[in-house]
């Protein structure tokens, strides 16, 4: 199962006026290894055509990202408003 | 004197989490979670926005259960003023017509209103009656699908989408507006106001106080006969992935299926 | 004068049982949560262990959405080809049950309404922003602006606590502190569980897996829970290990995990109902922050406290318990009215002479344990030549056990003296 399917079947009340995690663009720009794009277990993270590309939208909120960026990119915060993921099992 | 609004709201399944258990067709409740419509938080919305132009007195009405009381505890949270639940085991299973009569009667118990708000429609019917039929039964003027709405000096202005167009109507009070889902971007609740609405709390008012009788509401005053229902049966999409080379033979294969057109044909 | 006598953030087992605890007390409590409704951002493997919430809720367990209680308890190592495991069923498990699978999404709402039941104020949906501070000392909360006053504040954020770390009382989390955890829920009809598992109605399975055969030095750990119409499977990747191999994703591996020849067959027939994925305290002692303060103590996952041997995974239990904790050294700092730090060390004092930090003592080092290349790499590799010399017959004569156990160790080298104290330094550690 790919991961876009697996995604596809959790809940989000999407905040489309806040962006609870924001990365730097030029860091990234320069980072050797992306380990973000390995690490992020909601595929947030992926390059294209060798840019990081980074959508708040799909993430779960488990902080991984914020561990993972060795580089200082990751702005991470909590989401407002009971916005993002919601799980019906957890 | 303080401008009088009301805004009617319904706690409704959470719309992402509908599963229909496919022997009974019913909802399957246990695995879905309630939440306020999302077109009633525009039609909220647009109320505190005349509330912090002008100030007006913002309440909150619903009929349903007792635990609608979270989406009133939401709404006092972002800016209304009190809230009122009617609720009683009388007013189960209606449709959109004892349902509109008991919303009417309860705004009319209140006494003075200017605006009524109400969102477009509801998420788990979507048969966008209620409102209107609270300005019927009310007899007053309505305005309905606002995406905009604006008050001054006893006029409502609202833009109103139509085919084709923005209709732009201006309304004397007293009037019944209906707001279109994604309108505004509703306000959030602060810690400070909710913490302010728990301890206020919201009034339930049943059939006796608000002054209908029982036969009127609910079940029994409800003309609507469900026949059946069917599930829409899923079907499986095609997809086509294409490189941006490939675009023109695209074109020419839709062309030849008659999906895309010409514009001189 | 404080609004609030204490103020929770987080809505999980730790700050439900402050709330429950404090509430029951008569304090008037605050306990805040960011998920509407509470538990929904919430993700654990999940198995309850301990009886910790019946001094709370003395019938917890005839009236809390538990899934099934563990009667098989068992830990497997997986390689490419094979599963070596050991199953532990016993009537002594049906007879005392200490554990039980849950889901957190339908537990923490549980526990909410309970908090809320024992009188505590309940708000969900609303984000804590910071801790408001005066002359060095924690006196409530911010949010939108506005000030909630307390006389102290229990912090209860989970494993990712960002008011703590926003609010310089816990460093920033590094990879020797958590592990990523992904997890699928995935649906089946309870008596086809009951059937494939082999348990009695109401009784569940719950099994820990090394996932030996995980390639280029990854290494993670795997689970299985049965719930009553579902399973809870997924994975725990270390975040350093991951990190060294820069070539596996973390959602790859459950993958691998819930396509191995012996976990896909449990699982078929079953429709993936969701996918989630939260980090996991792995630090042991070494990644505690202090506890405590002026105005303010911390508990739960945001504490640190968690369990792994490689057994068994727990850290619903501590939570709970040093929630209780924190809220029965409020209630005793309360009679004093001092919650300064010199007041509120009584919660590491008790912290200290509970199984809570004697857990996290005696296991001291383990996390060095649990994720090292022998036990994920040497062991299952060795378990498996040794069990493949036991019972390929291939006509030829027999040895001794000793003489295939030495075989097999030294086939994957682990007679070295450097492998033997690994495995003795291994074993203290457990």
């Amino acid at each position: 199962m790919k991961i876009e399917d697996r995604l596809s079947v959790l809940n989000y009340k999407t905040d489309k006026s806040y962006a609870h995690i924001t990365v730097k663009p030029d860091i990234c720009e320069t980072c050797p290894d992306h380990f973000c794009t390995f690490a992020c277990p909601a595929n947030c993270y992926t390059l294209i055509e060798g840019k990081l590309n980074f959508k708040y939208e799909d993430c779960v909120e488990c902080g991984t990202c914020d561990v993972a960026c060795a580089h200082g990119s990751v702005t991470w915060t909590n989401t407002k408003g009971a916005h993002g993921i919601k799980y019906k099992f957890g | 004197m303080v401008l009088e609004i009301i805004v009617m709201v319904k706690q409704v399944p959470d719309s992402q989490e509908v599963v229909i258990d496919p022997v009974t067709m019913n909802l399957n409740r246990s695995l879905t979670r309630n939440v306020t419509n999302s077109a009633d938080e525009n039609a909220l919305e647009a109320a505190l926005r005349i509330k912090d132009k002008v100030g007006a007195n913002v309440t909150v009405i619903s009929m349903g259960p007792p635990q609608a009381e979270t989406t009133m505890i939401e709404c006092l949270a972002r800016g209304a003023d009190r809230a009122i639940l009617a609720s009683d085991r009388f007013f189960g299973g209606a449709d959109t017509y004892p349902t509109g009569l008991t919303i009417a009667a309860t705004i009319s118990k209140i006494g003075k209103f200017d605006i009524i708000f109400a969102g477009e429609e509801s998420s788990d019917s979507s048969t966008g009656h209620v409102g209107p039929g609270v300005a019927e039964f009310l007899n007053i003027d309505q305005i309905t699908y606002a995406s905009s709405v604006d008050y001054e000096d006893g006029y409502v202005t609202a833009d109103r989408e139509l085919e084709g167009g923005t209709e732009t109507v201006r309304v004397p009070t007293p009037v019944l507006v209906t707001v279109l889902l994604n309108s505004n971007s509703p306000r959030m609740q602060t810690l400070r106001r909710k913490i302010d609405a728990v301890k206020k709390g919201m009034e339930v008012w049943d059939h006796d106080k608000i002054g209908l009788q029982p036969e009127w509401v609910g079940v029994r005053g409800s003309p609507t006969i469900v026949r059946k229902m069917r599930p829409i049966k899923e079907r499986e999409r095609a997809a086509k992935k294409i490189d941006v080379a490939g675009l023109g033979d695209l074109a020419r294969e839709l062309y030849e299926k008659k999906i895309l057109k010409l514009e001189e044909e | 004068m404080s609004e609030f006598d204490a103020i929770v953030i987080g809505a999980g087992p730790a700050g439900a049982s402050a709330a429950i605890r404090l509430a029951s007390s008569k304090k008037n409590v605050l306990l805040v949560e960011k998920s509407d409704p509470p538990g929904s951002k919430n993700v654990s493997g999940g198995v309850l262990w301990g009886s910790s919430l019946s001094s709370i809720i003395p019938d917890w367990e005839k009236s809390a959405p538990v899934e099934r209680f563990v009667d098989t308890k068992s830990v497997a190592f997986l390689t490419q080809d094979s599963k070596i495991g050991i199953d532990f069923s016993s009537k002594k498990l049906q007879q005392k049950k200490t554990g039980y699978t849950v889901l957190r999404a339908k537990l923490d709402q549980w526990l909410a309404r309970k908090a809320k039941e024992a009188g505590a104020m309940v708000i969900n949906g609303v984000t804590v922003e910071k801790l408001h501070m005066e002359n060095g000392k924690v006196t409530g909360v911010e949010q939108g602006g506005d000030v909630i006053t307390s006389d102290a504040v229990i912090l209860c954020e989970g494993a990712n606590p960002r008011v703590a770390i926003d609010s310089g009382l816990h460093k920033r989390l590094s990879d020797r502190d958590v592990a990523i955890g992904v997890k699928e829920v995935i649906s089946l009809p309870e008596a086809t569980i009951n059937e494939r598992f082999h348990l009695k109605s109401g009784a569940g399975f719950a099994c820990e897996y090394v996932l030996g055969y995980l390639q280029n030095g990854v290494e993670a750990g795997g689970f299985l829970y049965t719930n009553k119409d579902s399973i809870s499977v997924g994975i725990v990747v270390s975040m350093s290990h991951l990190r060294q191999n820069d070539a596996t994703h973390s959602f790859d591996i459950i993958e691998s995990f819930t396509g191995h020849p012996y976990i896909a067959p449990l699982l078929e027939g079953g429709n993936m109902q969701e996918y989630s994925a939260h980090l996991v305290q792995e630090g042991g002692i070494g990644s505690m922050p202090k506890l405590y303060g002026n105005g303010y103590m911390i508990a739960g996952d945001s504490a640190g406290f968690s369990f792994s041997n490689g057994l068994v995974l727990q850290g619903m239990n501590y939570a709970i318990d040093s929630g209780i904790i924190a809220a029965d050294t409020f209630i005793e700092a309360s009679k004093g009215m001092d919650y300064s730090e010199s007041a509120l060390k009584l919660y590491q004092d008790r912290l200290e002479s509970s199984y809570v930090m004697k857990d996290m003592r005696t296991f001291k080092g383990i996390e060095n344990v649990t994720w090292s290349p022998f036990v994920h790499k040497k062991v299952p590799a060795m378990l498996e030549s040794l069990m493949l010399n036991l019972f390929m017959e291939e006509g030829k004569p027999k040895k001794h056990m000793t003489g295939m156990l030495l075989d097999a160790m030294s086939e994957n080298d682990m007679l070295k003296a450097s492998s033997i104290m690994e495995a003795y330094r291994m074993m203290r550690r457990m």
